[in-house]
């Protein structure tokens, strides 16, 4: 048994590039997978860890359903029977110089000992005075603020430092350990009311309540009572859907690494034929080859498991960035570290190429099993495919096809049922491939003749003729360059959406204050409404709420002005849907309608300041500003139900035609300025959103070059093989006359050749891939519609990847044959 | 006469080749005595290799019966047929068929170790008895013809089996190595008192065999003399 095994592992070594190529494409899944699952944990811990480090003791927050809540709450909490400790909180943001964000903590530093550890910090590493000294400072300078001592670090701020920030300059009167790695400014609860123009205003209480139900029934009406359970829920719902994107890409990597795998695997079955007649003709059993053969594909799917687990960990340092600024831009501010090493990444990493390499083999185990003996020793082996075995290979196909079609069918139950319609979609695509090669040989032949003479002519007779090698390396190869284009189609479609979504709806001629970090002032609203010449100022607001225990948001907006100036694409109803908005009903967003299956004529019921208040929603619109859905109101509705008079942004409208349109926006930008207000003109704040858009995506395009990467070590794996395997076929070109440029020659336009068919079957493959995503992958993850725009540009750069991926992969190859090429002969053994 | 240790009965195989039906063998009826060294002549595709691929068990007959040491092979079953390849029978091919990542001596260790002896000291026995001392650890790469099919055959002989089956065995060699394998194993075989079937082209053969059969389109028949082969 020892020597069956040993006799396959020397193989490993014997064939060194081989086996590198075959290593370093396992690796590269693997690293995919890893990388994303380690970016992905390490977000999820940091806002686990943020949200329990800032939630410290509390049980259970109370806040207004929009807006600040005012101050003299307090007083009723603090006497109410059911609650042992409050703490009120600011829970605000500033921007530093260079642009980043920041949570800004205000607090109460004696309520909230209670809480959080972080009043019991202030001074902790200093003597009895100094220490007295800093916690004075704190409560009484305006402006003094404590900094965690990671941001501390990055900044290079210490006690003493003043910085700048959006909201006027700080100064650091102590550094504090974070545990989470979070940044972190801690500010008197009174300088932070100061600071954000707060007076007699915060932002929530945190408290330790005893009695839940009581409590709660005293205090439901115009409040919104979250428990630690319901937060971490909502947590969860926030950022469901992206984390299934996330977890889904990097499976589509490793799908492709385990189509590598089974193309390696194959290879090493056909070259390991003839050895397994020999050893069935010598008295080993089949379970004996086949577990030598295991043994061999496990030790290299564990080498390049260990080498991807540790390749993953480095990749994750730089994809948590990417997933961090993603979720920052598109849910709430989160800067998440990347996770410590651990010895567990190479276990994962392990186990995760050793399952792949398991699954990747078992249909070459299951061929390696069938070896007729008396065929393979007298020289048959079964290169040639039979025709029928390529049309059943087919049909196996269009069955996978029509099982992706029912699944794409109930995708409605389950987005998890998507996913999978979407993987029976590729495997099904990927089994036509033997056929496509069948039937683009005759078509190939005369272009490759005409090209590259002979040589081309043979090389495309050569991927017919090892139909069961290439066949495996193309569907590997077509599979990456097919998830390039599909992610590359719908990334486009996307953001073409997004565009005319933003030209229908976003058409002021100035944004004032749009980045989130700063409020406009309500005087300075009407200091501009002063301003002659100005058609109208939208005034916006926008909060998250929960309904219906899920994650959504409200939005109040200036529905006069958005019905003169703004063109709205409606999913349901149309532009009558304004003057009921005026007169208090609601619109709602296309995601919000599919999620909560809120129709117009529908009534929906929100919680306000004086208890729940039914609305009518009057009509559907297109809306990409959140998957969670929106709820859209007239801002005299939005001031009765929540008396919140909080202005985000305001967006200024100039008609067309009025001859000062120039100056009135230059007097506007002035104002603002003036104002310490962020101005963007529409050019400007689309760009921005764009920006936006373009940022979340980055993971998105990762993978996209890490699954191309994969399949290129499946190309020159199947290359690398053919050439080790047609030693024989050499020496008879040589024998013939064929020169060792004929023969690179041949060899590159193999690799041209099965590039090309990878590619042609990936125009077809990457759109319908690209119409699945989109009509029902987005659809079910996100709940709005993404309509498809055809655009050149995912299929002329996936072209020219597949030609540099092809012509790379015949690299190493190319240099084989002229290393051997020139001492070839016709050899037995 | 002596005992029986390979005798097959109204032996038929048949093959279907794309929709054309022929027959290898038709109706061998053979009975080989244990010890004796049997030579197979016949033109290409006369079936020759077919037969013996049939009493190793590696290919099963369209109608007829094998039995090897009083044991019916279609009774045997897969597991038993593999028991019977790694303990009573021994080959040597044509094209030699050395697992080229294992060096000579890992290579007739092989053959050992799947009868379950753990002890190489046999392997490096039977190397010598073929004349490689110090050859042990190459490759088969590194050795020229000759001395691959020594290996083949130490491979065959070191399990000491009742049978070997040689297809071709000097017929990827030059005739002067031929001669001295073929005079190798012969001598070896008999000395073993192992039966040796030994499919050949080569006449020579003929002067080693104690018994003499032609093979022509699937049938086989008793030859009593080399001149009469060669007739």
């Amino acid at each position: 048994m020892k020597s069956v095994i040993r006799s396959f592992l020397r193989y490993i070594v014997r064939r060194r590039g081989l086996s590198a190529l075959q290593l370093l494409g396992i690796a590269v899944g693997v690293t995919a997978a890893v990388g994303m699952m380690l970016a992905s944990r390490s977000a999820l811990k940091s806002i686990e860890g943020a949200v329990d480090f800032l939630r410290g003791g509390a049980t259970h927050t109370l806040e207004r359903p929009t807006g600040p809540l005012e101050e003299k709450v307090l007083a009723g909490l603090l006497t109410d029977p059911a609650v042992r400790t409050v703490a009120p909180v600011i829970d605000r943001q500033v921007r530093i110089e260079g642009g980043e964000r920041i949570r800004l903590l205000g607090l109460d530093p004696f309520l909230d000992r209670e809480i959080r550890s972080i009043a019991d910090r202030i001074g902790e590493s200093e003597s009895g005075d100094v220490r007295r000294k800093i916690f004075t400072s704190f409560l009484f300078d305006p402006g003094a603020v404590l900094v965690d001592a990671g941001t501390a670090k990055r900044l290079g701020l210490s006690a003493g430092s003043i910085f700048k920030t959006s909201q006027g300059p700080l100064r650091v009167v102590y550094v504090f350990p974070n545990p989470t790695g979070e940044p972190l400014i801690v500010a008197d609860i009174g300088h932070a009311q100061e600071l954000f123009g707060m007076r007699g205003a915060i932002d929530r209480v945190d408290m330790v309540i005893i009695d839940d139900d009581p409590f709660r029934a005293r205090w439901v009406r115009g409040f919104k009572i979250e428990s630690n359970h319901q937060k971490a829920e909502t947590l969860a719902a926030l950022l469901g859907a992206f984390e299934l994107n996330l977890q889904v890409l990097s499976l589509f990597a490793l799908f492709v690494g385990v189509f590598l795998i089974y193309n390696t695997a194959m290879f090493a079955v056909v070259s390991r034929r003839r050895d397994a007649g020999i050893l069935l003709a010598i008295g080993a059993s089949r379970r004996q080859i086949a577990a030598a053969f295991l043994v061999e594909v496990l030790l290299l799917g564990a080498a390049g498991g260990a080498l991807g687990g540790v390749l993953g960990f480095l990749l994750s340092g730089f994809l948590v960035k990417v997933v961090g600024n993603a979720i920052s831009s598109l849910y709430f501010f989160l800067k998440p570290a990347a996770l410590p090493w651990s010895f567990l990444n190479l276990a994962g990493g392990i186990f995760l190429g050793a399952a792949a390499s398991l699954v990747g083999c078992l249909p070459s185990l299951l061929e390696l099993g069938r070896v007729q003996p008396v065929r393979v020793l007298q020289g048959r082996t079964a290169s040639r495919s039979a025709p029928t075995k390529t049309k059943n290979i087919a049909l196996l196909g269009v069955l996978c096809l029509v099982v992706a079609g029912i699944l794409f069918g109930l995708a409605s139950r389950h987005v998890y049922v998507g996913f999978a319609g979407v993987f029976a979609f590729l495997i099904g695509a990927s089994l036509f491939t033997g056929l496509a090669i069948v039937l683009s040989v005759p078509v190939l032949k005369p272009l490759f003749s005409v090209a590259m003479g002979l040589s081309g002519k043979i090389a495309v007779g050569n991927i017919r003729e090892n139909l069961g090698r290439t066949s495996v390396a193309v569907a590997a190869f077509m599979i990456a360059l097919s998830l390039s284009i599909g992610l590359g189609a719908m990334i486009d479609s996307f953001r073409q959406s997004v565009v005319w979504w933003m030209n229908s709806q976003l058409r002021g001629d100035l944004y004032i204050s749009t980045k989130g970090d700063v409020n406009v002032p309500e005087d300075f609203y009407e200091e501009l409404g002063a301003i002659q010449g100005i058609g109208g100022i939208d005034i916006f607001r926008n909060v998250p709420i929960t309904f219906r225990g899920k994650p959504a948001s409200i939005t109040s907006i200036d529905a006069s002005v958005l019905q003169r100036y703004d063109r709205f694409v409606w999913f349901e109803g149309g532009g009558e849907n304004w003057e009921p908005v005026k007169r208090g009903s609601v619109i709602v967003s296309e995601s919000f309608s599919r999620r909560f299956g809120v129709k117009k004529g529908d009534r929906i019921s929100l919680e306000g300041a004086d208890g729940p208040s039914d609305l009518a929603v009057t009509g559907v619109f297109y809306d990409y500003s959140t998957e969670h859905g929106v709820i859209m109101m007239d801002r005299s509705t939005y001031l009765k139900l929540f008396r919140d008079r909080t202005i985000n942004s305001l967006g200024i409208f100039i008609d067309v035609t009025n001859p000062n349109r120039r100056q009135i926006i230059d007097e506007v930008k002035h104002r603002a300025l003036v104002r310490g207000l962020p101005v963007a003109t529409r050019e400007e704040f689309h760009k921005r959103i764009l920006d936006i858009f373009d940022g979340t995506f980055a993971v998105t395009r990762s993978m996209r070059v890490l699954a191309v990467i994969v399949a290129f070590f499946g190309i020159a794996g199947a290359l690398m093989t053919l050439f080790v395997e047609r030693r024989k076929e050499f020496g008879i070109y040589r024998a013939l006359g064929f020169s060792t440029g004929d023969m690179v020659r041949m060899t590159i336009a193999e690799s041209v050749a099965m590039g090309f068919i990878s590619f042609a079957m990936s125009t077809l493959v990457g759109t319908a891939f690209a119409l699945i995503l989109i009509k029902v992958i987005n659809l079910q993850s996100f709940n709005w519609t993404v309509f498809y725009h055809f655009t050149p540009q995912p299929y002329l750069v996936t072209a020219l990847t597949a030609l540099a991926a092809s012509l790379a992969a015949a690299a190493y190859p190319v240099w084989s044959v002229f290393r051997k090429y020139p001492a070839m002969q016709i050899r037995e053994e | 006469m002596g005992e029986s240790i390979i005798r097959t009965y109204g032996l038929w195989k048949r093959y279907e080749v794309q929709g054309h039906d022929g027959a290898a063998i038709r109706g061998v009826d053979l009975d080989i005595q244990r010890g004796q060294i049997v030579v197979l002549f016949g033109k290409s595709g006369s079936g020759k290799t077919t037969y013996l691929n049939l009493i190793a068990g590696l290919d099963m007959p369209t109608k007829g019966r094998i039995e090897i040491d009083g044991q019916d092979l279609a009774v045997l079953g897969e597991a038993g047929r593999t028991l019977l390849r790694r303990n009573k029978l021994g080959f040597v091919f044509q094209f030699f068929n050395l697992l080229p990542t294992l060096t000579a001596l890992e290579n007739v260790y092989l053959a050992l170790e799947l009868t379950g002896v753990a002890d190489a000291k046999p392997a490096l026995e039977t190397l010598a008895l073929v004349d490689l001392r110090g050859k042990e650890n190459r490759y088969p790469h590194e050795l020229s013809g000759g001395e691959q099919q020594r290996v083949a055959i130490a491979r065959a002989l070191v399990k000491k089996p009742s049978i070997i089956l040689a297809d071709e065995p000097t017929g990827n060699l030059d005739s002067a190595t031929g001669t001295q394998i073929l005079a190798l194993l012969v001598e070896t075989c008999r000395a073993a008192g192992t039966t040796l079937i030994m499919v050949s082209h080569a006449l020579n053969t003929c002067e080693y065999a104690d018994r003499i059969l032609r093979m022509t389109d699937g049938r086989i028949v008793e030859v009593s003399t080399c001149e009469a082969l060669a007739h």
